[in-house]
């Protein structure tokens, strides 16, 4: 194990540590003066900052599964952070708790007056419930969190071993569990943001939610890497071929991003009909048409264009800059496609739906980079790491 | 054991040791030049051909006396035609796939798979064009879908997904026959340099465009091959997208959900990949080519069977769900009418056949035995034309009104018409894998350990202009 110094996180994590964790609490102990004052509008922005944030950690439990599954050398240098994102999922758990607790002021069909008079929402009621919504949201964690683990834990134990053999058990656990991470972010999804407007419904929105948490933990998981990458140990090993893989499944997933949304909208455009459109219509109009004009052009169009010449591709800097933008603009995205059932038809941003998402980011990056420092940030004894350093040096 | 032979992350080998240039090469030219014409071949083609004619018949016959010998009528429009144009469209999905995107994504494997597979898209397109064509009532006039200038002032609805489907496939169809043949001219020229006889050399000299092997040669070629990769690719996604939008752009329960597309997309590849183990699993026994298609090809191929199939399964369940969650009684009729309705052992066949079937290939003993795969892949092709009968016919058979609900059953000429098209798709797969080389000889040979460290590699990766890193 001579290479283990040579792996070990560089100290500079700690110095990023505290700085977001002081950051974060403040935001959030601010906010919670403002729940104080207005408790609706806290529990509703809480909700879209914990939604884009809990999608950057599943995600990255997503995509280190799929790179278990798949194979590729492109997963070996963003394994570790991807797994120590995984390891904030327990502080998820933590902060999944105002929500619970202020579901009747989030959930218009948790309040029983409002069900009692319509009728939607009495069918409706055997599945939105606040018992059995609280009850399905630990089950999703109990998968998750089981999940997770074992991929940590055995990926440590390769680590201290190697071996092939624990690569087919990685193979296998990550096929399980992308099978469980489709359904329980699914019904996730449906659960706590489609159930936002509970007359409204789409069979594509889960797969919508997937493509975003992919797509955002991937540009999220890219911008770590270009940070780190003039620091031991990436700085030797992380090359321009690595570059040009992640920024072309980067592309791979805006694309898909974008093709989901995109269905998703034409059908229900072409349709017209009374129980969906309104969807639309709420998040197109009153000036909240903007907003989405904005996601089209920086979530979708400008990182297509920069992404599809390789030359961009192999530089980091730009890369990383497009990564940004695109991890900011699912930020905007989760925005606009929760907050406008509490608008009333007229764009408005409240200082708590700015400060929520640097609050709760704020104690998830401390956590994150807490993470990212306890371990190794290569996996040096995977079979396929010699491979993927040669690839790497072209 | 070389690393030519050990690429990848491990596993069974892409070819098995022991080939050189000469016996890749001489292998596959072989069957299309030196090597009698097998029993096996004589008769597949008679019993294809045999139904091609069926076919024939029956075109004339439809031609002769209209649409009414279907059993299309009112409420159900869209009978078999319909069903047996997305079929035949789906399974054409897995070769293009095969062909542009695991080559983007420089999987290695897929050498030996992608020429018969391409082969396999062209044929299955050529089957499901026929059906909007003749399900028109006059083919005669099918031009009429196209915008030009005419006198009748007709011009096409922009805005319906079916004027869409005109361009999708028309395209797909032209980018798969491209893809497909530049990809063989240097085997065509290696044909031509091989075959003895003066009428062969003359066919192959033909289609081999004048090919000599130079570097410039190459250089142009590997930039086409790729830049048509890059092409092919957003249509194995786009086609059947606008397929799915025939149906979802519809506001009949049923259709008009907006999962279609992706779901649509993946049902599309789980076909065709059950197609490509249909004929990959006879060709290797008969010809020997277990060295070229080996068990890793087929275990590869059952994992994304397996992978596709779960998505068309997580298509199933939400669509269940969400038309008891949508409240809406319309769409909840929907599926209840499918579960119980007229149609309902339809419905559970398909999932018998879609859902539960595939989840045996978690199992490596079954995705390492050809036979049992074989029996799969059977299984999934009926599930997925299962699945397209029930999106179409207990959508369409009772919908809002239920003075005008009715039932459809095929007729004798709407069976023969789909039979017909089998035997056309063999047909051409038999005279294909008779004149031409269903493996791509020389992307084979840059597997075997004297190409060096190019083995490591898929073909385009060393040879992309300005791409040195």
């Amino acid at each position: 194990m001579n290479g283990e110094t040579d792996v070990a996180a560089p100290h500079a994590l700690e110095r990023f540590q505290r700085p977001a964790l002081f950051l974060g609490a403040g935001a959030l102990a601010v906010c919670a003066i403002g729940a104080f004052f207005a408790p609706a509008q806290f529990f509703r922005s809480y909700l879209s900052a914990y939604l884009f944030w809990t999608g950057i950690a599943l995600g990255c439990m997503a995509v280190a599964m799929l790179n278990h599954v798949t194979g590729g050398a492109w997963g070996l240098p963003i394994r570790r952070p991807l797994e120590s994102a995984t390891r904030t999922l327990p502080l998820m758990l933590l902060l999944f708790l105002p929500i619970l607790f202020g579901a009747r002021k989030i959930y218009e069909w948790a309040d029983p007056a409002r069900v009692a008079q319509d009728p939607v929402l009495r069918h409706k009621s055997l599945y939105l419930n606040v018992p059995f919504f609280s009850i399905r949201a630990l089950l999703y964690f109990g998968a998750w969190l089981g999940f997770a683990y074992f991929l940590n834990r055995w990926s440590r134990e390769q680590d201290a071993t190697g071996g092939r053999a624990i690569s087919r058990r990685l193979q296998l656990l990550s096929s399980a569990g992308l099978v469980a991470y489709g359904l329980t972010v699914t019904f996730a999804s449906i659960d706590w943001a489609m159930s936002l407007e509970p007359h409204w419904f789409s069979t594509m929105y889960g797969v919508l939610f997937i493509a975003g948490q992919g797509l955002s933990a991937f540009a999220f998981i890219v911008v770590v890497l270009v940070l780190l990458s003039d620091r031991a140990p990436f700085a030797g090993y992380v090359g321009p071929r690595h570059y040009h893989d992640l920024g072309k499944l980067m592309l791979a997933f805006v694309m898909f991003w974008a093709y989901v949304s995109f269905s998703q909208y034409l059908i229900i455009w072409a349709g017209n009909l009374p129980e969906e459109i309104p969807w639309y219509l709420r998040r197109l109009q009153g000036g909240w048409g903007w907003i989405g004009l904005a996601i089209l052009l920086f979530h979708f169009v400008l990182p297509f264009l920069m992404l599809l010449p390789a030359s961009a591709n192999r530089n980091p800097r730009v890369l990383g800059a497009v990564a940004g933008l695109v991890v900011f603009m699912q930020l905007v995205n989760v925005f606009w496609m929760t907050q406008p059932a509490f608008a009333g038809g007229r764009l408005r941003i409240h200082w708590m739906d700015l400060l929520a998402p640097i609050g709760v980011g704020g104690v998830w990056f401390g956590a994150f980079l807490w993470q990212l420092g306890r371990r190794p940030l290569l996996p040096l004894n995977d079979p396929e790491m010699q491979q993927a350093a040669v690839h790497g040096a072209h | 054991m070389s690393r030519a032979v050990q690429p990848g992350r491990g596993g069974p080998p892409v070819i098995e040791p022991g080939h050189t240039y000469a016996t890749v090469t001489d292998k596959i030219s072989s069957i299309v030049l030196a090597r009698r014409t097998p029993l096996f071949w004589v008769l597949g083609f008679f019993a294809s051909f045999t139904l091609t004619m069926v076919l024939l018949g029956a075109i004339s016959y439809l031609l002769a006396k209209g649409i009414g010998i279907w059993g299309v009528n009112q409420p159900v429009g869209w009978g078999f035609a319909i069903i047996n144009f997305v079929w035949w469209i789906g399974i054409g999905h897995a070769g293009t796939l095969i062909s542009a995107i695991l080559l983007l994504l420089r999987q290695e494997w897929r050498t030996s798979i992608n020429r018969f597979a391409e082969a396999m898209t062209l044929f299955a397109v050529a089957c499901a064009g026929l059906f909007p064509l003749l399900h028109m009532g006059r083919p005669w006039l099918a031009y009429w879908l196209l915008p030009y200038p005419n006198t009748m002032a007709l011009w096409p609805q922009w805005r319906s997904p079916l004027v869409w489907d005109v361009f999708a496939v028309s395209t797909y169809a032209s980018v798969s026959l491209l893809f497909w043949f530049v990809g063989m001219i240097p085997d065509l020229a290696t044909l031509r340099d091989r075959a003895r006889r003066k009428g062969f050399q003359i066919f192959y000299g033909m289609l081999a465009m004048g090919w000599r092997g130079s570097a410039l040669h190459w250089y142009r070629y590997e930039t086409a091959y790729l830049l048509l990769a890059g092409l092919a690719t957003p249509l194995v996604i786009s086609v059947h997208t606008v397929v799915s939008f025939d149906f979802t752009i519809g506001i009949i329960p049923g259709w008009h959900s907006t999962i279609f597309p992706p779901y649509f997309v993946a049902g599309a590849i789980y076909a065709g990949f059950a197609m490509v183990l249909l004929l990959a699993i006879p060709l290797r026994a008969v010809y020997g080519l277990q060295d070229f298609i080996t068990m890793r090809h087929l275990e590869n191929m059952a994992k994304i069977l397996l992978a596709t199939g779960l998505i068309v399964g997580y298509g199933y369940v939400i669509e269940a769900f969400m038309s008891w969650y949508s409240a809406n009684p319309y769409e909840g009729y929907m599926i209840g009418n499918r579960m119980r309705g007229p149609y309902a052992p339809v419905y559970w066949s398909l999932m018998l056949c879609n859902i539960v079937a595939p989840q045996f290939l978690w199992f490596k003993r079954v995705r390492t035995s050809p036979p049992v795969l074989f029996g799969i892949a059977v299984v999934v092709s009926i599930g997925m034309w299962l699945e397209r009968f029930v999106i179409v016919v207990t959508s369409l058979h009772r919908d809002f009104l239920p003075s005008s609900w009715g039932m459809y059953f095929p007729t004798i000429w709407d069976w023969a018409t789909f039979v017909g098209t089998i035997g056309l798709f063999l047909a051409l797969m038999f005279l294909f894998i008779r004149f031409l080389p269903m493996i791509s000889i020389f992307e084979m040979r840059t597997l075997v350990p004297e190409a060096g460290p190019l083995a490591m590699q898929p073909i385009p990766e060393h040879s992309v202009a300005g791409e040195e890193g």
